[in-house]
């Protein structure tokens, strides 16, 4: 059973992230960064298939990221407030209290945010949308050529192998002597080269199949945008806008 | 044009180059009745994939030129027709089932044909069951498919030339790499298609499967030209000599070798080695690794000095896996001894030094862009202290011996398989190894090319001391050249004669 951010039509979500994350970027409110982090996750748990874990191995980045932010917009942001707060009866206290007690804290807080609710928003489409969802759903509501989108999927799918070939490649190379370290270029060679006779070959099948580029085709399931897409669209990004209009913080 | 005709080439010529001399289709001429079961033969190199390529239209489309000459599928002319109206004439089946699908699944890539030729889509799901009912592959249909074997997707591929009702079927080398029994099951399957009334045409190099089944032969000379047709079942005797002269598998019962009677001390010995088909997985943070079945079980095998092994068994029971535990690459239980020291003692790079393997697709394992290079740069990995002329001399002398002194200056890509193996089989010896692990060798080859490989690889054996354990599923070959044969059933290595291979 799928959730609803799964339902979702992948083409209005990606157009929502993206204006939400535009909308966010012209404020600094500390509390609708948070709210949306916190609608994001709550979604992303309740809505759809995706558990937990993926969540959390992707917010543990991402949280460090923001911590570093923070720290940064801590000590080192613009206007050094520190030595404003060090007034002779403080001076005795820890540098980072004093830190603290400035004005960079909530600077700190408000980069440390941001890039959280980014974050969220990033993962709520990402961990929710089927890639060939998203390439059936382009195709239709954004016109995509077929040529293009089945060249896709075609590419998607033949990584697994991809993966594998690539692990032979390089024991193949360490077999023979080679020192191979996971920058190495030589093996990326190797699977340059396998990639164009693959692309040739499953371009071949592809054609041996019917398959005429931009030929008119039927298709099996046109994913369509219903009310309840553009509704849950206008529903986030009115969200960020009235949160933009009554908080203050 | 007759409809009774399926296929008509009518003095066809094609070459890769504009300007190329040299034709690789030479003005073909050829007829295959609508109906028929007809088998296409010919050595390496002959033209043959490239033939079925320029009859299915793919060809001048995707490279080459048509220089002149038609092609007409069913009295109609190839040119003018779209990718759609052709694929309702000819479907096509690959050599390589790795790479003949675009979607997830089956279920997918049977709509995504269907789509392709604009079918309602009303019409689609009965039609997949019908054909899934049909040909018996309801299992796989909701797979994805890369986690399915070989011989599956072969089927899987052929369901959807079957939905798609294509007329005829055109199969390039659709049973390399496939063992016995998946080979079997294709071919069951390809019966039951031409009952419904499909025309047949098979691009292959060994004649042994389609004996029962194919209605006409037809050997292929140079440029893709019929140097004979008409052969069946009964008359084949006659052309033995044909096919002696055109380097092709003759379906002869296969002679067993003779094998070395006395007993060797072992070069690579398994004391009692449990191998688990590990999916080892890179996630985010670690290597995770699942714990799949087991492939091998407490298994026993001594595996003889100077002599040549096989490893016999169906794809996927963990041949390959086993090589991957010699090089240290895949984890097992238990003790493998390489010349009485256990592996497990031995630094990584001491042991490449004396083992060596040779990939099924040996073009994964060039790291040169050259061929004399290839070997050049071999020698010095393991002779740091040689001076460069040495390494040249030493290149040139090895090149020479196994034929590919003409190409040296090639890029090892240009080769053909049979020569790239020969390249990586010579290049990984460079080092002097003692020990050479072949996986697969047949791969993508033709008799003539599997015959010069072994018998160099048994002349290194006899003259130098050399160990080769060849895997394969091929019962003829390991009968053939092995002094022992070791078969992987139930999870054990069991040593077989070679006349119960045959059996």
């Amino acid at each position: 059973m799928t959730g609803f951010l799964e339902r979702w039509n992948p083409t209005v979500k990606a157009g929502t992230v993206l204006v939400c994350v535009i909308l966010l970027s012209v404020q600094y409110l500390v509390s609708l960064n948070l709210a949306v982090f916190g609608v994001c996750l709550v979604l992303l748990l309740s809505g759809s298939r995706c558990g937990w874990r993926r969540v959390a191995a992707l917010l543990l980045p991402a949280c460090l990221a923001a911590l570093g932010l923070f720290v940064m917009g801590l000590y080192y942001a613009r206007g050094g407030s520190v030595t404003q707060v060090e007034l002779d009866t403080v001076s005795a206290v820890p540098y980072a209290v004093r830190a603290a007690m400035s004005h960079n804290l909530y600077t700190a807080l408000q980069l440390a945010t941001r890039l959280l609710a980014y974050a969220g928003l990033g993962m709520l489409f990402a961990l929710s949308t089927d890639a060939e969802f998203f390439i059936a759903s382009l195709l239709h509501q954004c016109r995509l050529s077929p040529k293009f989108a089945y060249g896709i999927l075609a590419a998607f799918h033949l990584m697994p192998g991809m993966v594998r070939e690539f692990s032979q490649v390089r024991l193949a190379f360490a077999v023979r002597g080679l020192h191979v370290h996971p920058l190495s270029l030589k093996p990326i060679f190797t699977m340059l080269v396998n990639s164009v006779h693959w692309s040739e070959s499953v371009s071949m099948a592809m054609e041996s199949k019917g398959f005429a580029g931009n030929a008119p085709r039927s298709y099996y399931t046109v994913p369509r945008v219903h009310w309840y897409d553009l509704a849950g669209a206008a529903l986030a990004v009115g969200g960020i806008v009235l949160g933009m209009l009554l908080l203050h913080y | 044009m007759a409809e009774q005709t399926a296929l008509s080439m009518q003095d066809v010529v094609f070459r890769y180059m504009e300007q190329g001399k040299r034709n690789i289709l030479d003005h073909v001429n050829l007829d295959i009745p609508a109906g028929s079961v007809t088998v296409l033969m010919g050595a390496g190199g002959c033209g043959k994939s490239t033939l079925a390529a320029v009859a299915a239209g793919l060809y001048p489309e995707n490279g080459g030129v048509l220089a002149g000459g038609n092609v007409f599928w069913f009295g109609r002319a190839l040119t003018g027709m779209d990718p759609q109206q052709r694929a309702r004439q000819v479907g096509m089946l690959f050599q390589n089932p790795d790479l003949q699908f675009c979607m997830d699944t089956l279920r997918e890539e049977m709509r995504f044909c269907m789509e392709n030729l604009c079918l309602a889509p009303d019409a689609m799901d009965p039609r997949i069951d019908a054909a899934a009912a049909e040909l018996g592959v309801q299992a796989l249909l909701d797979q994805p498919l890369h986690t399915l074997s070989g011989g599956e997707k072969q089927r899987a591929a052929l369901a959807c030339l079957y939905v798609m009702e294509s007329r005829c079927l055109l199969l390039d080398e659709c049973f390399a790499n496939l063992d016995r029994d998946a080979a079997r099951q294709l071919m069951d399957l390809l019966q039951r298609m031409h009952r419904q009334g499909r025309t047949i045409i098979a691009i292959d190099h060994q004649p042994d499967l389609w004996l029962d089944t194919a209605d006409e032969f037809i050997l292929l000379g140079d440029g893709g030209r019929v140097a004979a047709r008409g052969l069946h079942k009964g008359n084949l005797d006659r052309y033995r000599p044909l096919f002696d002269d055109l380097g092709l598998f003759y379906p002869s019962p296969p002679r067993p070798h003779i094998p070395l009677r006395e007993e060797r001390a072992p070069v690579l010995c398994f004391e009692g080695v449990s191998i688990v088909r590990g999916t080892v997985r890179q996630t985010l943070f670690r290597r995770r690794s699942a714990a799949g079945p087991l492939l091998l079980d407490n298994a026993q095998a001594r595996f003889p000095q100077g002599a040549m092994t096989a490893v016999l068994g169906p794809s996927g029971c963990g041949k390959t896996t086993a090589f991957l535990a010699v090089l240290r690459r895949h984890a097992y239980a238990g003790r493998i001894t390489l010349n009485g020291t256990d592996l497990a003692k031995i630094r990584r790079r001491e042991l490449y030094r004396q083992v060596g393997i040779v990939f099924q697709n040996p073009a994964n394992q060039f790291i040169t862009q050259n061929v004399a290079e290839e070997v050049m740069a071999s020698l010095r990995v393991w002779n740091p202290a040689w001076p460069e002329d040495a390494c040249r001399a030493e290149a040139d002398r090895r090149l020479e011996e196994y034929g590919l002194s003409r190409y040296r200056r090639y890029s090892p890509y240009m080769l053909s398989q049979g020569q790239q193996r020969r390249l990586a089989v010579l290049s990984v010896l460079c080092g002097g190894q003692k020990l050479l692990l072949l996986d697969e060798p047949t791969y993508g080859q033709d008799a003539r090319s599997v015959q010069a490989i072994m018998a160099q690889l048994q002349g290194k054996v006899r003259a130098e001391g050399l160990s080769v354990i060849f895997i394969t599923h091929d019962r003829a070959l390991a009968a053939a050249w092995a002094d022992k044969i070791y078969w992987l059933r139930g999870r054990r290595l069991e040593p077989v004669p070679a006349e119960e291979v045959l059996a």
